[in-house]
């Protein structure tokens, strides 16, 4: 609304006070002593918890692989393998699996896991037997490649 | 076979006032287009002489949907009443995870005691298998 003369400005009063400070406040109800209750301390924890998160977002993606990676760490000592032989030896047998698929799977279905594993410490003694047999066995059977091209 | 899920479309206003103006033209104007194109929703005009003019959106699920439509044109009105149209009466909330089961585990949770041997399998020095 256009004011044509000064004076007149003065008379507006802000009505909406109420609904402005509850929109702030609305994000600090959870929020530990006073600032969840004072606008003037919940704008600023407001403002710095919205930083926080839009931030935390980065690291969110390195913390769950850090911790798939450490359940299938423990699940993989359970069945003898320590967790850099189970996943080289996972990759060189053509099994793509992500850490996340396989973190589900040592939970959800541990007979699964245990296949996995299996398959991870034969294709190990195959990789063995190539590098130090040496000799005219025969080639590792699950150490064939195959070209899906 | 696709069941729309808006019921019913309230459009409340008055005959009067200034701001409702957008919501006459759209009256006069889109509301027949509307109802025609989207036959499964019913929508209810009543003229009342209160507060603001309102828009309140029905669903199948019971969820309730009141939108102000004060100082908006016709067009805008338009676009508002097919958004809703093709809204599902679902809360607008962040979805936490897009996947969800009833049944997570087929083979049975993994729990401590499930790779370790039990006593029917033991081979020690004195137990025997049973």
């Amino acid at each position: 609304m256009v004011l044509l003369s000064a004076p007149r400005w003065l008379r507006s009063r802000l009505t909406d006070r109420f609904w402005r400070v509850q929109e702030v406040l609305k994000y600090a109800r959870h929020f530990r002593g006073r600032k969840n209750r004072c606008y003037k301390l919940a704008v600023r924890s407001v403002r710095r918890a919205f930083v926080k998160s839009t931030k935390a977002r980065r690291e969110k993606k390195r913390f769950l692989r850090a911790l798939w990676i450490t359940r299938i760490e423990a699940a993989s000592l359970e069945h003898g393998l320590k967790y850099p032989a189970f996943i080289s030896n996972l990759l060189k047998s053509q099994v793509e699996l992500n850490r996340k698929v396989i973190a589900d799977l040592a939970i959800y279905e541990p007979k699964t896991f245990k296949s996995l594993a299996a398959l991870a410490q034969r294709r190990r003694q195959e990789g063995f037997l190539a590098a130090l047999g040496d000799g005219k066995e025969p080639e590792g059977i699950f150490s064939r490649i195959v070209h899906h091209y | 076979r696709y069941v729309r899920q808006l019921q019913r479309l309230q459009l409340l206003f008055s005959p009067t006032t200034a701001d409702a103006r957008g919501a006459r033209q759209f009256v006069e104007e889109a509301a027949l287009d509307f109802a025609r194109r989207h036959p499964d929703v019913v929508l209810y005009v009543s003229p009342r002489s209160g507060p603001a003019p309102l828009l309140v959106a029905e669903y199948l699920n019971g969820t309730v949907r009141e939108e102000l439509i004060a100082n908006k044109t016709s067009e805008e009105i338009v676009q508002l009443v097919t958004k809703l149209a093709g809204q599902s009466g679902l809360d607008i909330v962040r979805i936490r995870k897009p996947f969800h089961t009833d049944n997570p585990s087929v083979q049975g949770q993994w729990h401590p005691l499930t790779n370790k041997p039990s006593a029917l399998t033991v081979q020690g020095p004195r137990l025997q298998p049973q």
